[in-house]
């Protein structure tokens, strides 16, 4: 019992626990939706989205596809969490950089690693308002990137309205209501397979899972290991001491969105940048910035948590797609609101298993007190 | 003279929801709770006052008895949305929970809830519930005759039931907020809680008081913004949840700046609309889909006005912090 | 019948951790004034909050006049003519004076407020007891002083009769307070029973008819204040001999560190909080700052070590101008400041202590490369840190900071300050909240900076503390400088009529109109 409750003393096992309770529970949920809706078919839908993401490797590797950008913007909203911010403008920052990105590739037919580049400032200078707001008006920034999402969807789609080599039907397609794609349009721009679309019979996969995985492990270190993350985190957890410190506590909010908006920027370059997705131009704000905030909740915000969180939820949304004609998919959305709604609790189950633990740990040492062996410090 | 009929009953149209929102908002901040949910609850609210109108419909009841349907559609609204924010209120009073990570499972949640629900009641794909010709208001349903002037058309271009019962919510906030016991200690709650749990007065009942009339609000106003809009209900409440709350900023926590802030917004975006007619308006005739341009708008003159009273807040001092009566 | 108005009876509150009330019995008469003594954490402020129905008693019952009651929220407590100003004002701040006497039990009309027949009520009881209001003010706007009256009309007006005053007098200016003391007893003539929490002995033999004293959550016993003196009250409460001065030396003094000329700072508010003030430290010696607080003191704190700006005027530290120099650049020219608010500024809570330890000095080539943080070296240098001082804590370096006792808390914002080896230490409230052997260790250090040539400048509210430690003193009254003193040769009182702004030294005006 002992080496069991020193586990769960442990910070970091608490928060694990708590994100596993939030899952299952969150999954049990969406069973009984499923029963709730159609019950015959309700046991074989529970199956499918737990098997289809294994279930070939076409779609492991869509899998994989959609768990790059969740990592990314997971990692988005999990660096600004960790320094104080919610982000919840990931979606208008992810936006944006699709639109440079595509951008840079098809307008001006640049390689993929400069449109890769693009993105990322694209995603940067959205994340750049609600930081700049923050720190010179202490506007809050849940409000500004929320109006921002909002603008960000209108502009892009404005201007690419507005930029007819962006559109499909002038490179040949009949529809001008979504961009070219990019295969067609400037080959060079797409990210790079290795191979690895052979391997796994889908033109899907490339290498942006690993580019997901790399950019996870390098924010990892910056927040742990450098003085610059250390700065980041003090003005996230005090905002007056980091300042009593000599921390330029408003230089490093900007700069913290900044960074926030370029990864979710990174995020909407390598959704679109790929083989067989376009951009649809339509009056819906994109649903990935905001996947993006249970992949970092649930990982607790720590960049390496992350990527296992992110794979998750893109596993678990592939099994959704899968469950149609029986069911609508949305239902995953639904299983994904609940494991938010109860990430929200977690710490209150980090409460309750420190509650336990003293309480254990007090009866303990009342027993030894009666067998008479003293009093263990 | 036409254009302005339309102009101003078009305003007025789309400023009832933003008001009824942003008041409901109002309330829950006021009592110390954030309300990010405002756009689920709307959504929730609309589904449900839209199943059941169209089930009205269906069976000849709405178009024999519209006033009545219209005002037990709404009383549904209402009470949908009351349930659906009490989630809410459960998560940040009793789980103590982060308000606005709560409120945004709640955002994400009510549009897929809604999409399951309509392709269970309607039939897989279809995502639309039309909205019933006789949820309008017409002379005719008043049992007028044709004719009128000036004012009668003006009065019965855009009229739904939900207009007149918006200025009444309004009214009735001022001497809630205000003139009575239960406004005082909502008050109290929201600035400062320790203070109100000293003499008494129950946070946690007062929190749940605050949310569930937001959620009542909010319900209402996403019917009332859905008959607006005109297409029927698809899911979606086109980001008003949200535009209500920086009318509830903008109009710093008051229920009579408030309701000038709402008619603002909703000005700018009727203006796009109208942009051609209006002959001191930019026309942009050159640029593709320049209703885009228009549909910005009122987003970004909401960021300028955030920045520019951004000293002057008045917000609710103990908001978003869960309280917690064995803190000191 | 019994003697007793109240009677809590064998009472024992525990929180996770401690137990801040151990088998407590505490009988107070009717119509006296009975004081609670004890040393921070002792269990003061909880047992009273159990008796006003915030907390419930783990153990033991409530009598009042003889009867058994249970009191499970502020409402019972008010049922039972209970009332209870805290320590830390609990006022709604932007509601009037009138709306927050009524909060809670406001007169209705079918939950319409009736604010007429309140005002008359209010207006009359102010009136009667000379409690000085204007029931239209808004809070926020008025004095610490009527405050506090608010406060005790919030009681008067819901007719309690047992009052309870959680460290009333710690804002209080010195006239102030006897007027509180005067209108205690004013109430304990007429029949109501008062009961005070304090730490402050004179003050408790001044009004106090009889005094309990608390230690560790347990009773050490109940006394007649006739019947004995400060020595003993002190010893019961600390559980030893305490001694009141601390052991300094002569020391040399040397140049002048830091040299204020003509500082005008406004801090948070529009108005000017610090006006034309001038003084210098100089090596060897401890300055401190003494003052009824709200009257500058902080404001010239914080723009002193850069924590706000300063609107005109020079401020040189070893020569060096740091009048616009940013909190990172004062450091290096050799500033340390020990803040007020040990949460708000000196730590990060959710750090670990090791963390917290280098907050001043991350960024040193000690410590980093090239961005990188050797984490080696913070390790050795917290655990040399952790044992040179003293610091307790669960798990050494690596404990949350969160978990650390206030005490430990402020060792280790003290060790971090000093071991930069400033050549200015500014030390605001270093020993707020803190028990009596933390007092000491801190006084001690103060001392030990001193005796090694450095200039302290320190600022406090106790003025025990500043007698005891200082060697020169400056009084602040309405954001200027009014006396400078030498501890030797002046008192308590003398202090106090400068602090209020009875009197003024013309000499020390003179003095900064030749500097």
């Amino acid at each position: 019992m002992n080496r069991i409750q020193e586990l769960f003393a442990r910070r970091g096992v608490k928060s694990i626990f708590a994100s596993l309770l939030s899952i299952v529970i969150g999954l049990f949920i969406g069973l009984l939706l499923l029963f709730g809706f159609n019950a015959p078919y309700a046991v074989g839908g529970f199956f499918k989205i737990l098997n289809t993401g294994f279930s070939s490797a076409y779609n492991f590797s869509k899998v994989l596809y959609q768990a790059a950008p969740l990592i990314l913007t997971g990692l988005s909203v999990g660096f600004a969490f960790k320094t104080g911010l919610f982000n919840i403008g990931a979606s208008g920052q992810y936006t944006m950089g699709a639109f440079f990105g595509l951008v840079a590739a098809i307008q001006f037919q640049l390689p993929w690693y400069v449109a890769v580049l693009a993105a990322m400032i694209g995603g940067a200078v959205w994340g750049l308002f609600p930081g700049l707001f923050k720190a010179l008006f202490n506007v809050n920034e849940v409000i500004t990137s929320i109006m921002f999402n909002w603008i960000s969807l209108f502009l892009v789609n404005l201007l690419l309205a507005n930029m007819p080599m962006m559109l499909a039907n002038y490179w040949g397609a009949a529809n001008p209501d979504r961009t070219a794609s990019v295969a067609t349009a400037n080959s060079n721009a797409l990210i790079p397979t290795l191979g690895l679309d052979k391997l796994l019979h889908s033109d899907y996969m490339n290498i942006s899972i690993f580019l997901a995985i790399g950019v996870a492990v390098i924010c990892y270190i910056i927040l742990n290991k450098t003085t610059f993350g250390y700065e980041l985190k003090a003005c996230g957890y005090n905002r007056n001491a980091s300042v009593y410190a000599g921390i330029n506590a408003k230089r490093n909010i900007v700069l913290s969105m900044v960074i926030a908006g370029a990864l979710a920027g990174l995020g909407g370059a390598i959704s679109y940048l790929n083989g067989p997705v376009q951009y649809v131009i339509k009056k819906e704000i994109l649903m990935m910035g905001f996947n993006g905030i249970p992949v970092a909740l649930l990982a607790a915000a720590n960049p390496i948590g992350i990527i296992f969180s992110g794979f998750f939820i893109s596993y678990i949304q592939i099994g959704g797609n899968a469950l149609q004609p029986e069911f609508s998919s949305e239902i995953i959305n639904i299983i994904i609101a609940a494991i938010i709604y109860l990430s929200a609790v977690s710490l209150l189950i980090k409460e309750l298993i420190t509650r336990i633990l003293r309480k254990k740990k007090k009866e303990e040492l009342e027993a030894l007190d009666q067998n008479g062996e003293g009093v263990a410090k | 003279m036409n254009i302005l009929i339309d102009i101003i009953s078009s305003t007025v149209l789309f400023a009832v929801p933003l008001m009824l929102v942003a008041l409901g908002g109002m309330f829950t901040e006021r009592s110390g709770v954030i309300n990010i949910a405002l756009e689920g609850i709307m959504i929730v609210g609309a589904l449900c006052s839209c199943l059941f109108m169209s089930y009205l419909d269906g069976i000849g009841y709405g178009p024999a008895h519209p006033l009545f349907s219209m005002l037990v559609a709404i009383l549904i609204a209402a009470v949908a949305g009351g349930i659906f924010s009490l989630l809410l209120a459960f998560a940040a009073v009793n789980l103590k929970a982060d308000q606005v990570i709560g409120g945004t499972a709640l955002n994400i949640l009510a549009p897929s809830l809604a999409i399951v629900i309509t392709w269970a009641v309607q039939g897989q794909g279809e995502t639309t519930i039309l909205i019933p010709t006789w949820a309008r208001i017409t002379r005719a349903t008043m049992g007028l005759g044709e004719g009128g002037g000036f004012v009668s058309d003006l009065i019965y271009k855009n009229l739904y039931l939900t207009t007149p019962i918006a200025f009444l919510v309004l009214i009735l906030s001022i001497i809630l907020l205000y003139k009575t016991r239960f406004g005082l200690r909502l008050r109290s709650c929201g600035e400062h809680p320790q203070a109100a749990d000293s003499v008494g007065i129950n946070v946690y009942k007062m929190r749940y008081a605050g949310v569930a009339i937001s959620g009542v609000l909010a319900g209402v106003g996403g019917l009332a913004f859905t008959m607006a809009a005109g297409s029927g209900f698809q899911a979606t409440v086109a980001g008003y949840g949200f535009l209500a709350l920086a009318v509830m900023i903008f109009g710093n926590w008051k229920p009579v700046n408030i309701l000038g802030a709402s008619i603002f917004f909703a000005l700018f975006k009727i203006i796009g609309s109208y942009s051609s007619a209006l002959p001191f308006l930019p026309d942009f005739n050159n640029v593709n889909s320049s209703e885009y341009i228009y549909l910005m708008l009122p987003y970004v003159v909401t960021m300028i006005v955030l920045v520019l009273t951004s000293k002057r807040s008045a917000a609710p001092k103990a908001e978003g912090i869960p309280y917690d009566k064995g803190k000191r | 019948m019994s003697e007793y108005i109240i009677e809590m009876i064998d009472i024992t509150k525990e929180f996770p951790g401690v137990k801040a009330n151990d088998d407590i019995t505490l009988q107070i008469q009717k119509g006296e004034v009975h004081a609670l003594l004890g040393e921070n954490g002792a269990g003061k402020s909880t047992l009273m909050s159990v008796l006003f129905g915030l907390y419930q008693p783990d153990q033991g019952h409530i009598k009042i006049d003889g009867q058994p009651v249970e009191i499970r929220n502020p409402n019972d407590a008010n049922a039972l003519h209970i009332g209870m100003v805290h320590q830390h004002f609990k006022l709604v701040e932007c509601f009037t004076v009138l709306e927050n006497i009524i909060l809670g039990v406001e007169p209705n009309d079918l939950g319409f407020l009736k604010k007429k027949e309140a005002r008359e009520k209010v207006v009359s009881l102010s009136e009667k007891y000379g409690l000085s209001v204007d029931p239209d003010a808004v809070v926020s706007d008025i004095t610490v002083g009527m405050q506090q009256r608010v406060e005790i009309l919030k009681m008067l007006y819901r007719d309690n009769d047992i009052l309870i005053f959680d460290e009333p007098t710690a804002v209080l200016t010195p006239q102030e307070i006897n007027e509180l003391m005067e209108i205690m007893r004013q109430f304990a003539d007429e029949g109501k029973s008062i009961l005070f929490i304090s730490h402050k002995l004179n003050e408790i033999m001044a009004v106090a008819d009889r005094c309990t004293v608390l230690r560790r959550g347990k009773c050490i016993g109940t006394v007649n204040t006739d019947d004995t003196t400060v020595e003993e009250l002190s010893r019961m409460m600390v559980g030893r001999d305490v001694s009141f001065s601390v052991e300094k030396s002569e020391t040399e003094i040397g140049d002048t560190v830091l040299s204020v000329r003509n500082m005008t700072a406004s801090g948070a508010s529009k108005k000017e909080a610090v006006r034309d003030v001038s003084f210098d430290v100089r090596g060897g010696e401890i300055l401190c700052i003494a003052g009824i607080e709200g009257n500058g003191q902080s404001e010239l704190i914080y723009a002193l070590t850069g924590l706000d700006k300063i609107n005109q005027g020079k401020v040189e530290l070893c020569g060096q101008d740091i009048t616009r120099a940013t909190i990172r650049n004062r450091s290096k020219s050799g500033m340390s400041h020990i803040p007020e608010d040990r949460h708000k500024y000196g730590l990060i809570l959710d750090f670990s202590l090791e963390q917290n330890l280098v907050l001043e000095r991350y960024w040193q080539p000690e410590f980093q490369s090239r961005g990188f943080i050797k984490d080696g070296a913070v390790r050795q240098y917290a655990e040399g840190l952790i044992e040179k001082y003293d610091i307790r804590s669960g798990q050494g370096p690596v404990t949350d900071t969160r978990s650390m006792s206030g005490g430990n808390q402020q060792k280790a914002i003290v060790a971090r300050e000093i071991d930069k080896n400033p050549e200015l230490l500014v030390a605001v409230q270093p020993t707020r909240g803190l028990d009596v052997g933390a007092i000491e260790y801190i006084h001690k250090q103060l001392v030990a900076q001193r005796d090694a040539g450095k200039a302290v400048l320190l600022m406090s509210l106790e003025l025990d503390e500043v007698m005891d430690v200082s060697d020169r003193i400056l009084v602040m009254y309405e954001g200027e400088i009014v006396g400078e003193f030498d501890p030797d040769t002046t008192t308590v009182d003398e202090l106090g009529l400068y602090m209020v702004g009875a009197k003024r030294q013309q000499a020390y005006q003179q003095k900064e109109a030749k500097a």
